[in-house]
């Protein structure tokens, strides 16, 4: 198995992808030649770029094939997304929005929303919500708000992909199996894999968490080697800095109960904890944030939630807009 | 996150009045132009990092923009769908709860396919919706095959870069 290559995947250059494409285009219209299909197979062996890039254009082809799969065969589909494409490019020249800037827009959007990581993941949660999965070999997957998931099973090893979010994993035994495959969890950051454990993984911007609540979990270095991660720890990483984290102000696993269990948490970071979960804005003042609080809160109802606050914390709620609330001093 | 917040905070109390009345101007009606200023800001929110602003009302402007075409792209979608619908015969005419599911699939496509030159998105969707052969939308187009091939390797190329470039 190699590590690295999960972990830190090569970037195909535009002219290889572009191959790629090709190939697969004439593979699909000359799906009987043997000639052109062993061509094919010597391009990708030729390197590993070439094999990466045919691998996700199968795999986007495979995508945007069950898309329009599921599209009702009448015509309708096809009538409205190209009228609508049309109206409204009219529109947008008419409305004088430069196609520069238009363009700049759409770009931003699209990385913004990266709409791909929502609809082509496997699983997936909104802000605010939480679900929970079971998996072919018996694991079981929770997700935390605003989460992402790719599943990713082969005869060699099972690969759970946290593109975005927190996940709480119970490994399955994988009977059916005949022959072992580890379970593996990769993140942008790293790769973990859990032996008989119940873990949670959550991607932060700049590191990598695992929590480990039973059983025993390995990280997996890029440079091979292994750390055993115990019941009780938890552990940060971001590529090769692996940090052992002392006790943390939150209970790590409480989300997939609903609920935030806080220790002596600062203020600051408790609503930022509560903001992953509400969509729109809530902060709190310079003065108050280090303000310390512990109890359990049910994420049920974050309006609920944040209007205790002020029962035991010298605070007040200053609602802006329904979606826009910060936490002042109450003086 | 304290100093993001209170950028974000000034950049709220600074320019919300005025991204509204911008917004209104474009869309011709408070309402709308009142969620868009909204969803302006919170999309801000959803971002990390708040970018130095030399020039906050065009950032502003900029971002607002995008939701607009948003707004229209959803607006034009759904008109252009009731209107495909309505040349269904009853029969085929779907229940409202799957109509809403294919609405999402449809805006989700539009939103992806953003950008393509129209003959390229044309070609790419009668082979992707209606599954024609190359040969017959070239014919349907009145284009060569070659074009047709080009034409949908550029939009899986585009597609490909929305899913996999950081």
């Amino acid at each position: 198995m190699n590590q690295a290559n999960l972990v830190d995947q090569p970037q195909p250059s535009p002219v290889v992808v572009r191959q790629a494409i090709e190939w697969m285009m004439r593979l699909h219209s000359n799906a009987a030649s043997p000639r052109v299909r062993q061509r094919c197979e010597q391009w990708r062996a030729a390197h590993p770029d070439h094999e990466c890039a045919w691998q996700r254009v199968l795999s986007l082809n495979a995508d945007l094939h069950s898309r329009f799969q599921a599209l009702p065969a009448s015509g309708a589909a096809f009538d409205a997304l190209e009228t609508s494409a049309q109206r409204l490019g009219r529109r947008q020249t008419l409305k004088l929005l430069s196609g520069l800037l238009a363009a700049a827009s759409g770009a931003y959007l699209a990385k913004d929303l990266a709409p791909w990581q929502q609809w082509t993941a496997d699983f997936s949660t909104q802000v605010g919500q939480r679900s929970g999965f079971v998996l072919a070999d018996g694991t079981r997957l929770q997700l935390n708000t605003d989460s992402a998931v790719d599943q990713n099973f082969s005869a060699r090893q099972r690969l759970i992909k946290l593109s975005k979010g927190e996940i709480l994993i119970t490994c399955g035994a994988d009977a059916q199996s005949t022959t072992p495959r580890p379970l593996l969890v990769s993140c942008k950051l790293g790769m973990v894999e859990g032996l008989a454990a119940r873990f949670v993984v959550r991607q932060a911007d700049a590191h990598t968490r695992l929590s480990v609540m039973e059983g025993r979990v390995l990280i997996h270095s890029p440079d091979s080697s292994l750390l055993t991660v115990h019941a009780g720890q938890s552990y940060s990483i971001s590529g090769q800095r692996v940090e052992r984290l002392s006790e943390l102000d939150m209970d790590p696993g409480a989300w997939a109960d609903g609920l935030i269990v806080s220790r002596n948490m600062r203020l600051g970071d408790f609503i930022a904890e509560v903001a992953r979960y509400r969509r729109g804005h809530v902060g709190c003042d310079q003065d108050v944030a280090q303000l310390r609080l512990s109890g359990v809160f049910r994420l049920e109802d974050t309006d609920k939630l944040l209007a205790i606050l002020p029962q035991t914390l010298p605070v007040r709620l200053k609602y802006r807009t329904r979606w826009w609330v910060t936490l002042q001093r109450n003086v | 996150m304290p100093s993001y917040d209170a950028n974000l905070r000034t950049l709220y109390s600074d320019h919300h009045g005025w991204l509204n009345g911008w917004l209104r101007s474009k869309l011709g009606n408070a309402a709308d132009a009142a969620d868009l200023a909204q969803d302006t800001f919170v999309r801000l929110l959803n971002r990390s990092a708040l970018p130095e602003l030399k020039a906050p009302r065009g950032f502003l402007r900029t971002v607002a923009r995008g939701l607009v075409i948003d707004h229209w792209r959803r607006e034009e979608l759904e008109r252009a769908y009731l209107e495909a619908l309505s040349q269904l015969p009853e029969h085929e005419t779907p229940s409202p709860e799957s109509r809403e599911l294919v609405f999402e699939l449809l805006e989700s496509i539009a939103r992806m396919l953003d950008g393509l030159k129209p003959t390229v998105r044309r070609a790419f969707l009668l082979a992707q919706c209606e599954g024609m052969p190359y040969k017959q939308i070239a014919d349907h187009m009145g284009i060569s095959l070659r074009s047709v091939e080009r034409h949908v390797a550029d939009a899986l190329y585009h597609c490909y870069l929305l899913k996999y470039a950081t």
